[in-house]
């Protein structure tokens, strides 16, 4: 069980804070392309965010509702991943070969871009839903429970 | 699309494994159906794969298009094909086998229980195709990760096997990983065909023969080598009945052929054979392992511990066909290897039924409904020739060539090692016959139903491959002969 925090300090200040963070978070992960970053750090940065939201807010407060939801997503980023793969094997390449990517009207250089920024974004979303279940499962086993049996 | 086979093979359980959670969110009986087709589809892909290779020659594919040293590659060559076939089918049958067993309290996490066995599928198919020694310790570390939480599966005493061989496991990963940045800081490189092109010029380096040596010590604890095997009876012994069939039979099958990819293809078969002497350590250690295990496996009284260290003997065999330095002795080993997978998985089998249908764990229980269990006794009869290695099974051509590499190589301590193994197996196998056959005591009331289809098939199909493997060990044989040996051998 998480209690949502008593101290109103930490209840505005998280209110503020949780946005940016998340606002940081995306542009790590979209910036992974040109320079430092990328789908692992920002995906942490992401799932910092929600941490700090059912930390301050109790687990049962509605935006960590979000969160309990977002535990059956650890899937869903590793199939936008192998997903992608996948799509560049259709089209005539390697697993990952973005340049296969069969996207009309887009050249192999943005088709790689495009290839890059979608499998970061499975990684992010992977990344993010595991700190989050790590948080979850360290505190309270009944809530990860619940959720796979509800 | 034949060049995608490869990758196709690791690719199709890991996204069957992945898309679990999701797709089986509303309905939880969807898993082993998804489980059992995704392995179904690898099996003919294996399949269409060997003979693929055999044909048209080995296929090193590059993922996302980058090129060899920079890359990561697959090397799909005719032994890692051959190998794959075999694991592909022990792995369906042992998710065949995991429907009745299954842990039963379970609950929502059987979802997770059937993505973790499919995990450990994927993890031990990249193992056996990684082209670079990064990526072995990557999908050794995955498929040891899945172990660990596939023997705690059912807590209990379970749980402190599990932690047991997480402590050790995790202990042999690290020594792999530190040999691996030795070689990496030797030769500025971790592609395997690449670290093979240049250390010829390394080999006054100590830190290739420091980096070989902790690799071994790794390897030897995920192999579970005698003196590193503690872990491992506990652990498999305690597992659930549905898991320990694929946990003995193939990764420690698998962690071996990681090996001999090293010692054979990165290190080269020259080098071994006159300027690091890795193959004698190995030899010494594999006849040690063959006599000990064997030892303390006629010492059980546990069924599946019984088991177990028979498992561990057979690794000490392996690897003393693979330490002769010469074509036999390698072809021996690796058929012995293919022919131990299916005799492992042969005996868990036979042990979970005993379990799980008989309600038996002792050897001294297990005399008492043998006589009256014809499917048990009989796949007995015939899993326990192959163990001996007596002519029409597998066991015996694994055996005999071994034995031949060795005369070869006049390492006679290493053919009296494995003759020695035989005697000691022989001798549990005979405890076991002696309490089936003298035991007069009346059957008990679980004798009167018949044991379900999935047991049947299972025991029948690894007991039926046992013989096959010996029947038609001249082609499987002429095949490692001729195009599966490693260059220079």
């Amino acid at each position: 069980m998480i209690q949502p925090h008593d101290s109103i300090i930490v209840k505005s200040l998280g209110r503020f804070l949780i946005p940016v963070i998340q606002i940081f978070g995306l542009y790590v992960l979209f910036f992974g392309q040109y320079g430092p970053g990328g789908g692992f750090v920002g995906g942490v940065i992401l799932g910092t965010s929600i941490i700090l939201a059912v930390l301050t807010f109790g687990h049962n407060a509605s935006r960590s509702q979000i969160a309990k939801k977002l535990l059956h997503g650890d899937g869903v980023g590793m199939l936008i991943y192998a997903g992608v793969g996948g799509l560049c094997m259709i089209g005539g390449g390697e697993f990952l070969n973005y340049a296969h990517l069969e996207i009309p009207g887009l050249e192999v250089a943005s088709r790689r871009s495009l290839g890059i920024v979608l499998t970061q974004i499975g990684v992010a979303l992977d990344v993010a839903v595991t700190a989050i279940s790590i948080v979850f499962s360290l505190s309270a086993e009944e809530i990860i429970e619940d959720s796979l049996n509800g | 699309m034949s060049r995608h086979f490869p990758a196709l093979l690791f690719l199709i359980p890991l996204f069957a494994a992945i898309s679990m959670p999701v797709v089986c969110l509303k309905h939880r009986g969807w898993s082993r159906p998804i489980a059992l087709g995704a392995l179904s589809a690898m099996v003919g892909v294996s399949i269409l794969n060997l003979s693929n290779i055999i044909e048209n020659g080995e296929i090193r594919y590059a993922f996302s298009g980058w090129a060899s040293p920079i890359g990561i590659e697959w090397v799909a060559d005719v032994l890692a094909s051959l190998i794959l076939v075999a694991l592909s089918l022990l792995g369906l049958l042992a998710l065949i086998f995991a429907g009745p067993t299954a842990p039963k309290d379970l609950g929502g996490r059987i979802v997770h229980f059937y993505t973790l066995i499919l995990l450990l599928i994927s993890s031990l198919t990249g193992i056996v195709f990684a082209g670079d020694l990064f990526n072995l310790f990557v999908f050794l570390e995955v498929a040891a990760l899945a172990s660990y939480a596939l023997v705690g599966v059912s807590g209990g005493k379970a749980l402190f096997a599990a932690f047991r061989y997480l402590i050790l496991g995790t202990l042999g990963a690290s020594l792999y990983l530190l040999g691996v940045s030795y070689f990496y800081a030797a030769s500025g490189t971790l592609n395997m065909a690449d670290i093979a092109e240049r250390l010829p010029h390394l080999l006054t380096s100590k830190a290739v023969v420091g980096g070989l040596l902790f690799m071994f010590i790794g390897l030897g604890i995920k192999m579970a080598l005698v003196p590193f095997h503690a872990w491992l009876p506990d652990a498999y012994s305690y597992a659930p009945e549905s898991v320990s069939p694929i946990l003995a039979s193939l990764v420690t099958k698998v962690a071996l052929l990681g090996w001999v990819r090293i010692i054979y293809w990165v290190i080269g078969a020259k080098v071994i054979m006159n300027e690091i002497p890795i193959l004698l350590l190995v030899g010494v250690f594999g006849s040690l392992a063959a006599v000990i295990g064997a030892v303390l496996a006629l010492t059980q009284t546990n069924l599946k511990r019984m088991f177990a260290y028979g498992g561990i003997s057979h690794i000490g065999i392996i690897l003393i066909g693979i330490s002769q330095g010469n074509a036999t002795g390698f072809v021996g080993g690796v058929f012995y290897l293919l022919n131990d997978a299916v005799m492992q998985a042969a005996l868990f089998f036979l042990a979970g039924m005993a379990i799980c249908h008989y309600g038996v764990r002792t050897v001294e229980d297990f005399g008492r409904v043998g006589r009256q269990a014809p499917w048990l006794t009989g796949s007995l009869v015939i899993i326990s020739l192959g163990m001996i290695g007596l002519p029409p099974t597998g066991g015996f051509f694994g055996k005999w060539y071994i034995i031949l590499g060795a005369l070869e190589a006049k390492n006679y301590l290493a053919v009296g090692a494995i003759l020695l193994s035989t005697l000691l197996t022989l001798a549990y196998f005979v405890k076991l016959f002696d309490r089936i056959f003298r035991d007069n005591s009346s059957s008990s009331d679980a004798l009167n139903h018949e044991p379900p289809l999935q047991f049947k098939w299972c025991l029948g199909l690894t007991s039926a491959a046992i013989m096959l493997l010996g029947l038609f060990s001249d082609p499987i044989v002429s095949l490692l002969l001729t195009q599966a040996l490693p260059p220079g051998l």
